[in-house]
């Protein structure tokens, strides 16, 4: 695509700002992508891609707007970047399909291109594993993607100033800011929001009177700011533009002559002002110690993680940014009308005179327009189109307005579309949001789900069923930021740790009044129950699972008043926002390398798939499907996946209560059902709804919750004829169907067994399309309800989508013949690979003693070690009986991720009287996994697996009670694990071989 | 003098039954090495045999241990099918027929991966004494396949079934061989079975046990182990001249037995207070009335739910966790005059026997399989109570499966009072055959050695009758 004179913003540039358009001589045209799919579409739909590139791109380097083009592979990009050169930054992610961040750098040098190759890291682990293993010096920079896609603006910015730094403070004196950070995790979360800073600083610096197009290019004079991640480096660059400074924001420690130096930070800000003596000087660091240094040395300083770093550094939100309107002019320059957006632009179309659409037409002032609203696609669609193609010029005014209209309505299916209650259409399918920001995890996975169905046939596989996402609206981050602004809730939010103290002033503090107000106009048309989820920023982000760590609410919301409607939806939206904030989530986000202050929350209110029976509202049924299942039984294979499902509400899925679970490969062959006894003991025999009372009117938390029922009630209601079977005492048999009179029980045969709904079909090819969208695998949350007029399709609704995180599979370990008096445990059920030997505390719940009933008392007790081995940061070894996590004390300790989140390894073993089922189906695994944390199951009794209890207890322990032991060693407790073929060692304290 | 009549060569004189018995021990480890199970159950029923060894050399020289231990047949068969993949599977499959001295072989058909010929020989030659003591003409027999039905398709387990009945059904048949149902095979199995026997052999005959009600099963299935073990005590009260009436009652457990046990003793006019499940215990010293039972049974059986439920929805009772550093469990630790476990093995323990000991319990009546540990049961037998052995009291199970052949020879299908009635009958001559066969033994009282020997004895003298086979 080439560059061109945009007439419609730059026609009036006048010649004071000629030496603006000089500056940024390297400009970040197009940019390639080497990423999965769903890393791509992550990046455009949470950051509103679009908006940022206005807003913040835009500024840098009009006329022409980087696109980012998407690839999959490091061959890919290398072809492609040779044959089109309008690429000149490649964004990759450490290990893209075919090779690493390192040899693509290379391969890209050995092909003569002169290209910045900047490497993107998911996950800070996978980061250092990858910074200890390769020579850096080829890449032009390493960030780490933590759920903020400003840090993409910010690698763009950092690699033009890089390259423009020399130029631009010959050229025009631009300032340049010295950031010192050696530290990538913190510099990629960091950099982004100086960068905003830093915009929003010079943007401010602007005189009055002048147009947008003016600012835009004005903006290009900017201070540039450097990175440097040493001292030497840190001093070159400040010897090199010592006259251009305009401040230095450094760490403290970093490295000097390759040694972690902790005066390094002192030592620069000193030689920095030997030699000018005034210039502005911030360090950080996270330790406080360091302040009256700082102080004596007489410069500022900021802890870093404090929880107000980035607001200390934030003074105001940044201003909308204009995109520039469309003028209609005649050939002679009169102006006849404008547009502002597409909408409008479409409108407008329709009236103005043929002579100004010829006008345009003929010099490309559309696409060019669309390209600079980065309407790509349609720019591009536009752009052969000529005058001279039309029988007259009112053919291409209508093949133009057809086009647009064509295209909003694609976006308004595939995209997400501001609230509008003007033109609202609550039958519609919606998916709407109110404010700037992100729209958070959940409400990304599902925008990207509503992509994916538009896009791929799967949408459209199964006739008789329609498969969508629910209508949603999403209140997008900055809500949430406004929220807490105007109210001043952050600090007491960041610092208390009194849970009801927060959730009373969240109660009573009012949302923004703008947003109660599009609030309103949706709830008055809207009468059915809501579901009001939390989708935070970092839930969800495919390394850092927050699942079940906030909050999700139902509304009836079938009052007649509409006012009461708001009021409960307000209700539950301070709620989900207070969750952000609560004990549990400051826990849980202790254990992450993120910081509370990092973490924002959008609220995802989805329209509850389900049906009305009497004052209940619930869906046939509910379901959590895995494309990888951890714990597969021939014939089903790990790949072949794993669904859950439950009679109802999705709450017994997810909560780990019976439901049933089986591969949607093989739907026939279902584990659990392999005995009248085992069927009998491990069906759903209850079921949740929204339970909608007499025009439910009360505030209290509870009647935002679901309610259980009985499978009499289901019967009732006709919904159990679908999934239902019959247990007779009499005849020793369960038998498909409800025809028969006997204990009715939750099978699914009728749909998995008789073709009633082609679940297991839907879930398998859904899976597929889903993990490949993701490249990894992925999971899904659905709901369904059935039709029974064969006019009416089945509803198949998508609840969620996100990616499932595997371990990394680095090494294949053998784990060899190992005796088994060195051992502390072995275990054929093992997740995780690799070896552990950092583990020096062992939190044991004695198997001797355990008692079931006290299993609540030991979780708490568990809880104690676990909070003062985080505290300490003590990786510990946990060994316990029961299924870790169950919602059922009986059946195992009834732990709340946060409760155990300091633990490395976890071993979950048999009662002495009861079997233990792995926790397979409960979310609380996906945190497991995400965490990377090794998890044994052994089942002694049977043969699987041993644990030394008796030398256990025999071991002195540290801290005592309730049955949990607290031991420590002084040599470090081994963990080996194969990942591939399931197989775990833990050896005794220096045992390990 | 030999009973066959013929010359036969008879062990020394000199030995002892005790010696007599280990020279048999021995030779069955000698001829079924790897068999541990086998081996075991032999040498405790033979054990227990050595009052009547001692007066009845004509078993010994009739050899009939020797022959009692080793099976008349069996029959060991490939068993291919193919799953649902397409791929083919090729299992083993046993029928173990031990004895029809006086009856059909009788017992049933075992569908598990840890099935071998040791264990279901162990199995068959139990049965030929529990059979026995049903007093109905049952012969012994067991069978079955390493076949695994976990994860299994109903597709799969049909196909598996039909394959399994192609070779088993020339060896069974109404008057030969009837098996029935256990562990991995359930009402589906039989039915499977069923067909696919009906099929090959043409005919409609009781060849199964377990059958679908509309199809030749009986009622009162779920029933019999409760009714029948609440029978029997008051079978052992009322030699006693006493009765089950007015009696404060324990029960263990809250399922099939229990429920019924519960059930059949407020119709005798009893006083039940405990149920518990695995996570503990109430105690309702008001009873478990008709109202009550009817809301356990339909939170245990529908809703599934945990008994601690019960002390909520009824404040008359009290609910008592399972706490297992007690070293025993509080529910026979209560005041009582009768108990009943109906949970699960070993459930009872020395320290627990000694405790209902204590408060005064005067007959345990054993519904669940092996409740007691050996301890527990020494405990009982030297205090003296009456102790209806699992063996015995329990065996309205295996008495309904004969009730329902009969019926099948009938072709008529019973009422429930019918079946219940004959079902009383049987516990009563079960009960007859212990307490007389105790007395007759030298042991009077002690139904434990009644059961063993008149088993035992039932099935000796059949085989004495029946000459050399």
């Amino acid at each position: 695509m080439s560059t061109t004179h945009d007439p419609t913003s730059l026609a009036d540039v006048s010649n004071p700002f000629q030496s603006f358009q000089d500056l940024m001589p390297f400009r970040v045209q197009d940019v390639l992508l080497v990423s999965s799919l769903y890393d791509s579409f992550t990046l455009q739909e949470d950051g509103r891609l679009n908006e940022l590139i206005a807003g913040e791109f835009l500024e840098l380097s009009l006329p022409h707007m980087p696109a980012l083009v998407h690839v999959s592979s490091g061959a890919e990009a290398l072809a492609l970047a040779k044959t089109e050169r309008r690429f000149n930054l490649i964004i990759t992610t450490i290990r893209a399909a075919d090779m690493d961040a390192t040899e693509l750098a290379r391969e890209v040098k050995l092909a003569g291109l002169d290209i910045p190759v900047v490497a993107m890291a998911y996950d800070n682990d996978e980061r250092k594993d990858f910074e200890a293993h390769h020579d850096l010096s080829e890449l032009d920079g390493l960030f780490l993607w933590q759920g903020n896609a400003r840090v993409l603006v910010a690698i763009v910015k950092y690699v033009e100033d890089l390259r423009n730094v020399e130029h631009d403070t010959l050229a025009m004196g631009v300032r340049v800011v010295l950031v010192v950070e050696d530290n990538v995790r913190y510099y990629s979360a960091f950099l982004p929001e100086i960068y905003t800073e830093i915009i929003r600083q010079s943007q401010s610096l602007l005189s009055e009177g002048i147009n947008p197009a003016h600012k835009l290019v004005r903006t290009r004079a900017r201070p540039k700011l450097l990175l440097a991640t040493n001292f030497e480096e840190a001093w070159r660059l400040f010897r090199a533009y010592e006259p251009y400074l305009l401040g230095i924001i450094s760490d403290v420690e970093f490295p000097r002559d390759k040694v972690r130096s902790r005066e390094a930070g002192f030592e620069l800000a000193r030689m920095a002002r030997e030699r000018i003596p005034d210039l502005p000087i911030v360090l950080q660091s996270s330790r406080a110690e360091f302040a009256e240094g700082a102080a004596k040395a007489g410069v500022a300083f900021v802890r870093k993680y404090s929880e107000t770093l980035l607001s200390d550094l934030r003074a105001f939100m940044v201003e909308h940014f204009s995109f520039g309107e469309f003028i209609f002019r005649l050939a002679d320059g009169t102006e006849v009308d404008r547009a502002k957006d597409l909408k409008s632009l479409e409108e407008k179309l329709r009236t103005v005179p043929s002579e100004s659409i010829a006008y345009h037409g003929e010099r490309n002032h559309f696409s060019n327009w669309f390209t600079a609203r980065t309407e790509f696609a349609l720019a591009r669609k536009m752009r052969p189109r000529k005058v001279s193609d039309f029988d007259s010029v009112d053919g291409l005014r209508f093949d133009l307005i057809r086009s647009i209209a064509e295209y909003r309505r694609e976006q308004t299916d595939t995209l997400v579309a501001d609230f509008d209650p003007k033109v609202f259409d609550p039958n519609g399918n919606y998916f709407a949001r109110i404010g700037g920001g992100s729209l958070g995890g959940k409400a990304r996975g599902l925008a990207f789900v509503r992509y994916l169905l538009n896009y791929h046939v799967v949408g459209k596989l199964w006739p008789g069923v329609h498969i969508s996402v629910p209508p949603t609206l999403v209140l997008a981050t900055d809500c949430f930021d406004r929220y807490l602004a105007q109210n001043g809730l952050r600090e007491l939010a960041l610092n208390s740790r009194d849970d009801e103290q927060i959730t009373k002033e969240f109660l009573s503090t009012p949302l923004p009044r703008d947003v109660v107000r599009k609030l309103r106009a949706f709830v008055e048309q809207v009468r059915w129950p809501l579901a009001v989820r939390s989708s935070s920023l970092l839930e969800d982000s495919q390394y850092q699972p927050f699942t079940g760590v906030y909050e999700t609410y139902m509304l009836p919301n079938n009052h007649p008043d509409a006012r009461v409607r708001l009021r409960h939806l307000l209700m539950a939206i301070r709620r989900v926002y207070a969750s952000t904030f609560l004990r549990q989530a400051k826990d849980y986000l202790h254990a992450t390398p993120y910081r509370l202050e990092e973490e924002k929350m959008a609220v995802a209110i989805q329209k509850v798939v389900g049906n009305h029976h009497e004052n209940r509202f619930y869906p046939d049924f509910s379901g959590v499907a895995r494309s990888y299942n951890y714990y597969p039984t021939p014939p089903a294979t790990s790949e072949d996946g794993v669904a859950a499902v439950a009679l109802g509400m999705g709450r017994s899925v997810v909560t780990g209560e019976r439901c049933l679970s089986f591969s949607p490969r093989h739907p026939q062959s279902i584990v659990t059902f392999s005995s009248v006894k085992e069927t009998l003991s491990n069906t759903q025999r209850e079921f949740w709804a929204v339970e909608l009372g007499e025009e439910t009117d009360t505030d209290s938390e509870k009647a935002m919750r679901e309610t259980a029922f009985g499978l009499d009630v289901a019967e009732k209601d006709g919904t159990l004829s679908a999934l239902g079977s019959t247990y007779s005492a009499e005849n020793q048999a369960i038998y498909d169907g409800l025809s028969r009179s006997g204990v009715r029980l939750v099978t699914f045969a009728p749909i998995l067994k008789h073709g009633v709904f082609p679940l297991a079909e839907i879930l398998a090819v859904l899976l597929e399309v889903g993990s490949q969208g993701m490249n990894r695998p992925a999971e899904i949350e659905f709901a369904t309800c059935l039709s029974n007029d064969p006019r009416k399709p089945h509803e198949f609704g998508f609840l969620q989508m996100r990616p499932l995180v595997l371990q990394r599979e680095t090494e294949n370990l053998d784990l060899g013949e190992a005796p088994t008096e060195a051992l502390l445990c072995r275990s054929e059920s093992v997740m995780g690979n690799g070896t552990v030997d950092t583990i020096r505390d062992v939190v044991v719940v004695d198997f001797h003693r355990f008692d079931r009933s006290r299993s609540r008392a030991a979780a708490a007790v568990i809880a104690r070690y676990n909070a003062e081995l985080l505290e300490a940061k003590r990786p510990y070894l946990l060994i316990g009986v029961g299924r870790w996590g169950s919602t059922d004390p009986w059946l195992g300790i009834p732990v709340t991720w946060d409760q155990i989140s300091g633990a490395r390894v976890i071993v979950e073993s048999g009662f002495r009287d009861f079997r233990v089922m792995p926790s397979q189906g409960s979310h609380f695994f996906q945190n497991l996994t995400s965490f990377q944390i090794g998890y044994f199951t052994v089942n002694a009794d049977v043969g699987e697996g041993l644990i030394a209890w008796d030398w256990l207890a025999a071991e002195k322990a540290v801290s005592e009670q309730d049955f949990v032991r607290h031991l420590r060693f002084e040599e470090p407790v081994v963990v080996k694990m194969n990942g591939r073929k399931t197989q775990g060692l833990i050896y005794k304290p220096g045992k390990a071989s | 003098m030999s009973a066959l009549g013929v010359a036969v060569k008879s062990p020394s004189k000199s030995t002892s039954a005790k010696d007599y018995i280990h020279e048999v021990i021995e030779e069955i480890r000698t001829k079924n090495p790897a068999e541990p199970e086998f081996h075991q159950a032999t040498q405790e029923v033979f054990e227990s045999l050595v009052p009547v060894l001692d007066r009845h050399p004509e078993y010994r020289s009739a050899k009939l241990l020797e022959r009692v231990a080793e099976p008349e047949r069996v029959i060991m068969f490939r068993v291919p099918w193919m799953d649902d993949r397409g791929e083919i599977q090729v299992n083993r499959g046993f029928r173990i027929e031990m004895n029809s001295a006086i009856g059909p072989y009788k017992g049933g058909l075992r569908f598990h991966p840890s099935v071998t010929l040791g264990t279901l020989k162990f199995l068959a030659f139990e049965q030929v004494f529990k059979n026995s003591l049903t007093t109905l003409p049952m012969g012994g027999g067991k069978g079955g396949s390493d076949f695994d039905p976990k994860g299994k398709s109903d597709n799969e387990v049909m196909k598996f079934c039909q394959s399994f009945m192609t070779e088993l059904w020339r060896h069974i048949g109404p008057n030969t061989d009837v098996p029935a149902g256990d562990i991995g095979v359930g009402g589906r199995e039989i039915g499977y079975l069923f067909g696919q026997y009906k099929r090959l052999a043409n005919e409609f005959t009781g060849v199964l046990t377990g059958k679908g009600l509309n199809w030749g099963g009986s009622l009162i299935r779920p029933e019999a182990t409760g009714y029948g073990c609440v029978y029997f005590a008051d079978e052992m009260l009322k030699a006693q001249k006493k009765s089950l009436a007015g009696k404060t009652c324990v029960v263990s457990g809250s399922g099939n037995v229990s429920q019924y046990t519960v059930e059949k003793l407020l119709d005798l006019g009893a006083k039940p207070v405990t149920v518990s499940d695995s996570d503990g215990m109430i105690h309702d010293p008001d009873g478990i009335t008709r109202e009550k039972l009817a809301w356990v049974m339909e939170l245990k059986n529908a809703r599934r739910g945990r008994i601690s439920e019960y002390a909520t929805q009824f404040k008359s009772a009290k609910y008592v966790p399972m706490d297992y550093k007690l070293g025993y469990n509080p529910l026979w630790d209560i005041k009582a005059d009768c108990a009943f476990p109906s949970a699960t093995q070993n459930e009872i323990n020395a320290k627990d026997a000694s405790n209902m000991i204590k408060n005064g319990v005067a007959l345990v009546a054993e519904g669940a399989n092996m409740p007691s540990t050996l301890e527990a049961i020494q405990i009982y037998l030297d205090a003296g109570i009456l102790y209806g052995p699992a063996k015995a009291a329990n065996a309205g199970g295996v008495a309904t499966s004969g009730l329902e052949m009969s019926q099948n020879s009938m072709r008529l299908s019973w009422t429930r009072q019918e079946v219940d009635e004959r079902l009383h009958q049987i516990m009563i001559a079960i009960h007859k055959n212990c307490f007389e066969t105790a007395e007759r033994y030298g042991t009077p009282g002690n139904y434990l050695n009644g059961a063993n020997i008149g088993g035992f004895v039932k099935i000796a003298n059949a085989m004495l009758d029946q000459g050399l086979v």
